[in-house]
């Protein structure tokens, strides 16, 4: 699943590895290890789902960034539609639980 | 990067981490290491206390833990790729309409519960030209029909000779037109599969 936050996040625009990282480790019960992070991000690289650019810092060594490609773009697409109808399903079920 | 500008329990660290990855892909390592190493120096400055120092560590997890992760991805389905389903389902889709029109239903089938294909690769799968190739030849069939052979008995004023009754007179318009959806049959269930083939090849994320 932290795949898609990924490709989510990179949505608008790209990002490099630290802030990814850090803002997926902000949201309690999301990562456990930051670290495991950046493999993740290099499996997506290699799957051709983002791609990667190196830039200067304004501080400090260049930034390896991080951008949708737009196969990436596809893949985050059809995942929205169908996160959206197995939410609603979960949610259908959960609900029904609770009223009975 | 120099080392040097790195806090003392940032150093120790990517020497563990250089050493437990001795046997990730060269690429892969030099990849994972800078990503680490450049972590590091943005979340940890060199005059940084120890109980920070610690802190940044402790969130980024055992370098054991991150090499073990890194392995793990060249097993992991997450690259899914196209598969033995894959391929028989294209073939079945093109050519299983002509093996008892059946196969093409599971062709159909194969092609709908992969997780390969987007919604609209499906759609353009099954809906252009539904059963393959199997249109074609039955238009064809029928074009022949419309000319039937036939041999004629010897009568009294001619001798036996084959015939050729055709049920109607084709226009040059009508021809031009059977000839045009001929082919389309023909071109449209081997652009579908070739249009399958090809998105299959494009790596994605699996749905997991």
């Amino acid at each position: 699943m932290i795949e898609y936050c990924v490709l989510a996040l990179l949505r608008d625009g790209e990002r490099y590895g630290f802030e990814l990282v850090r803002t997926l480790s902000e949201v309690p019960g999301m990562v456990t290890s930051e670290g495991t992070l950046y493999p993740l991000l290099s499996r997506l690289r290699r799957a051709g789902v983002v791609e990667t650019s190196w830039r200067e810092s304004p501080s400090g060594p260049p930034r390896r960034y991080y951008r949708l490609t737009s196969s990436g773009r596809a893949v985050l697409e059809a995942f929205s539609g169908e996160w959206a109808s197995f939410r609603d399903a979960v949610d259908h079920f959960l609900n029904q639980e609770k009223a009975a | 990067m120099n080392d040097s500008s790195l806090h003392p329990l940032a150093r120790d660290y990517l020497k563990r981490l250089k050493k437990g990855a001795a046997n990730l892909p060269r690429v892969r390592r030099t990849e994972l290491i800078e990503e680490i190493e450049s972590h590091l120096s943005e979340a940890l400055p060199a005059g940084a206390s120890e109980a920070e120092a610690l802190n940044v560590l402790e969130r980024l997890g055992e370098p054991g833990q991150i090499v073990a992760e890194a392995e793990s991805g060249s097993k992991e389905a997450l690259e899914a790729r196209a598969g033995v389903r894959e391929s028989l389902a294209v073939g079945l889709l093109l050519f299983g309409g002509l093996l008892f029109v059946v196969g093409w239903f599971v062709g159909l089938h194969l092609l709908w519960s992969s997780r390969i294909w987007t919604t609209r690769d499906k759609l353009i799968g099954a809906l252009l030209v539904p059963g393959g190739l199997l249109p074609a030849l039955v238009f064809a069939g029928a074009g022949i029909q419309t000319c039937q052979g036939g041999f004629e008995p010897a009568t009294r004023t001619h001798p036996a000779r084959s015939v050729t009754h055709c049920t109607s007179e084709i226009s040059p318009t009508l021809r031009a037109v059977m000839i045009v959806v001929f082919v389309a049959l023909i071109v449209l269930p081997i652009f579908s599969a070739v249009y399958l083939s090809h998105r299959a090849g494009k790596p994605r994320v699996a749905a997991s």
